[in-house]
């Protein structure tokens, strides 16, 4: 509410100038298309297949971003879910298991439904008992590992229908395949619920001032319930994705997706600590993230240095936050006046 | 000031990125127009091919450490230009690294499946692109064998009859009951050895009996927790030997054995590898015997098996090119011949 008011005002006193400057200003997204069009132009100059071949640069991206799109649902309240990991490979299992005994259609939905069962676990935790979420998270992700391998008997779950597996990951409108088509849709219907939605919209005000939404009679339960939801069903699709694409469920499966999803959302000028952030940010940041990660696999870069780039790219988006700019720049100017002080002694 | 510290900062580090992938495409591609003195290095120059290795470990792990350089000398020696990746273990990164393989058309990949199981969409996309797969270390699973021109790598199944042929010959015909540590979920060689080991002693020394058997994810720390777990479910003194899927499993099991105060000279244990980690334990006569598995002829045959397939010397049924299954023991654990590499 406090924001509105404070861009009307700004709004009225400058003129449509000062109307673009307060909405940049608002705009979380800044540094992340700063480093987009870094990236984008270093990699099109040293790399051009990652463009040339923009369908497998698609891919990558999706393969990213899904997760780290559901992710920040629960990090524009500033809650963590950790969980999206194994709820990814859970759900493949599930949706292998009851697919092989029936059909596809159901074993998807099976999936789907386990993760809300997952995620309303998650939600109660943290938002009736009170649990920090990366301690509740942290928990269902040691467990739901240990299920989806008691799930699979502690190997890949072969999908029976395999000729459907092999179809899905197929292109099917132009060179698009159901991942990138499916991971864009997401994108759209998260963006549409977070920026037009009035529940999306109260995600920001529970993560800005949690008491000053309880104040405004925001039922933040029942936001960080659906926070949740959304973080866990989207993982679950991705799972399903990769279990169908794959034609297999690995039960160990998303182990480089958890830090992956994270960074994504960091890059994209998502704040940990909620109130600040945007689905679009989270979109440029796995397509930084993805981009990045497609060149340096061309060049055949060894992973300890792609995680060097990678760590640095994160570095970067963590330190030009203004915010942290300002507490540095503090910091230093501290720091010489003491100095300055000692030496007039 | 700020500004040009925040524009800065990027511009650093992706001229650094720019340095790195530039300077990795150079190198890739130095082998195509670096001359040879001999006549057969001019005749590889001449025919110079593209490839990818899709591995699942690297410079990350012992094995991929030892694996590499003689991988990218043979690569060099042959005129191949490798670009070689790294999935981690994680099958959807492997099947990413695929798509951007399939997509960079190189002349052959060189495929070290991460999950046996989720392979076959990238052994397809490969197939219709009219793109060459052999696989190195893990082979595949039978039904995709069809996709692949040849395999080179350890006899994974014969690893684990000659880990239990050491463990029949020194158990003898006493009755035993031993616990089994077997390699990561899914993983090819792991679920090889194991069928291995099982069969063997099933049918040669049936007085050996598997009391339990756990997974592990190959690294000592896990297989000491896992191995310290059961051997508190069974009970120690049910206990008369393990079989440990590699020496790094080994050395767990025998540090969970010490951990109990006992000396783990007393037991029967096998393992597989001949590791830096191993070979000592075979010396000091606490691994009773292990395999010998050579990371340098693992990398080299890789690339050389995938060069007779490009030049046509392959034959057209699919080539198996396996490394010898040495047993390592007490005898012949100090032989130079079987000096560990990794």
């Amino acid at each position: 509410m406090s924001n509105q008011s404070v861009i009307k005002m700004g709004s009225e006193s400058k003129g449509p100038l000062g109307k673009l400057r307060v909405t940049l200003a608002r705009r979380t997204e800044g540094r992340a298309v700063g480093l987009f069009l870094i990236i984008a132009t270093v990699v099109t100059l040293t790399q051009p297949l990652v463009f040339t071949a923009y369908q497998v640069t698609l891919g990558r991206i999706a393969l990213i971003g899904l997760v780290a799109l559901g992710l920040t649902a629960v990090i524009l309240m500033g809650e963590l879910d950790l969980s999206v990991a194994s709820t990814l490979a859970v759900s493949g299992v599930i949706m292998t298991v009851v697919a092989n005994e029936t059909n596809v259609l159901i074993g998807v939905l099976a999936a789907l439904a386990a993760s809300v069962v997952i995620s309303l676990v998650n939600a109660f935790f943290v938002a009736i008992v009170g649990i920090n979420s990366f301690i509740a998270t942290l928990g269902m992700l040691f467990a739901l590992r240990g299920f989806a391998l008691v799930l699979s008997d502690e190997q890949p779950v072969k999908l029976a229908n395999t000729d459907f597996g092999i179809a899905f990951g197929q292109p099917i409108l132009g060179p698009l395949t159901p991942r990138i088509l499916i991971f864009f849709a997401i994108f759209i219907l998260l963006q549409i619920f977070v920026s037009r939605v009035r529940v999306g919209r109260e995600f920001l005000a529970v993560g800005g001032n949690r008491q000053a939404a309880y104040d405004a009679g925001i039922p933040v339960k029942r936001r960080i319930f659906t926070g949740f939801i959304i973080s866990g069903g989207v993982a679950a699709l991705a799972g399903v994705i990769n279990a169908l694409e794959r034609t297999a469920a690995d039960p160990t499966a998303g182990s480089t997706v958890l830090l992956a999803s994270f960074a994504a959302a960091i890059i994209g000028g998502n704040y940990l600590k909620g109130g600040k952030g945007s689905i679009v940010g989270t979109l440029i940041g796995a397509a930084s993230l993805g981009m990045l990660q497609v060149a340096l696999t061309i060049s055949g870069v060894q992973v300890p240095v792609q995680e060097i780039f990678i760590g640095g790219i994160l570095l970067i988006a963590v330190i030009t936050d203004p915010s942290s700019l300002r507490a540095v720049w503090g910091s230093i100017n501290t720091v010489i006046q003491g100095l300055k002080n000692s030496r007039a002694k | 000031m700020r500004k040009s510290r925040l524009v800065l900062a990027p511009a650093a580090l992706l001229s650094a990125a720019a340095l790195v992938l530039t300077g990795c495409a150079t190198e890739a591609e130095e082998p195509a127009s670096t001359g040879s003195t001999t006549e057969a290095a001019t005749e590889a120059e001449a025919e110079t091919f593209n490839v990818y290795a899709l591995l699942p470990q690297g410079t990350d792990q012992a094995y991929g450490t030892t694996y590499l350089p003689p991988m990218e000398a043979a690569a060099a020696e042959l005129g191949i230009n490798l670009t070689i990746t790294n999935s981690q273990y994680d099958a959807d990164k492997q099947a990413s690294e695929c798509e951007i393989a399939v997509a960079a058309q190189p002349d052959g990949i060189i495929l070290w499946p991460a999950v046996g199981d989720a392979v076959r969409p990238c052994l397809e996309a490969a197939a219709a692109a009219g793109i060459p797969v052999t696989v190195t270390n893990s082979d595949l699973f039978d039904a995709d064998k069809e996709l692949s021109a040849g395999f080179s790598g350890p006899d994974t199944y014969g690893q684990g009859v000659a880990s239990a042929e050491i463990m029949c010959e020194i158990v003898g015909d006493a009755e035993v009951s031993i616990i089994q540590l077997n390699g990561s979920i899914g993983n090819s060689t792991a679920i090889d050895r194991d069928n291995g080991f099982t069969d063997t002693v099933a049918a040669n020394c049936p007085n050996v009996t598997i009391l339990d058997e756990q997974n592990t994810d190959w690294t000592k720390a896990t297989a000491q927790q896992v191995a310290s777990e059961m051997i508190t479910a069974q009970g120690l003194e049910n206990i008369d030997g393990i079989y440990a899927a590699d020496d790094s499993i080994a050395a767990g099991a025998i540090a969970a054995l010490e951990a109990r105060g006992v000396d783990a000279a007393d037991y029967f244990i096998t393992g597989i590898g001949n590791t830096f980690m191993g070979n000592p334990l075979v010396a000091e006569g606490k691994l009773d015997g292990t395999v010998f598995q050579s990371s340098s002829w693992d990398g080299g045959n890789a690339v050389r098996l995938m060069h007779s397939v490009l030049t046509g010397a392959a034959g057209p049924d699919r080539e198996l090119l396996l490394m010898p299954s040495v047993k390592v023991t007490l005898d012949n654990a100090t032989d130079p011949s079987v000096a560990p590499e990794w």
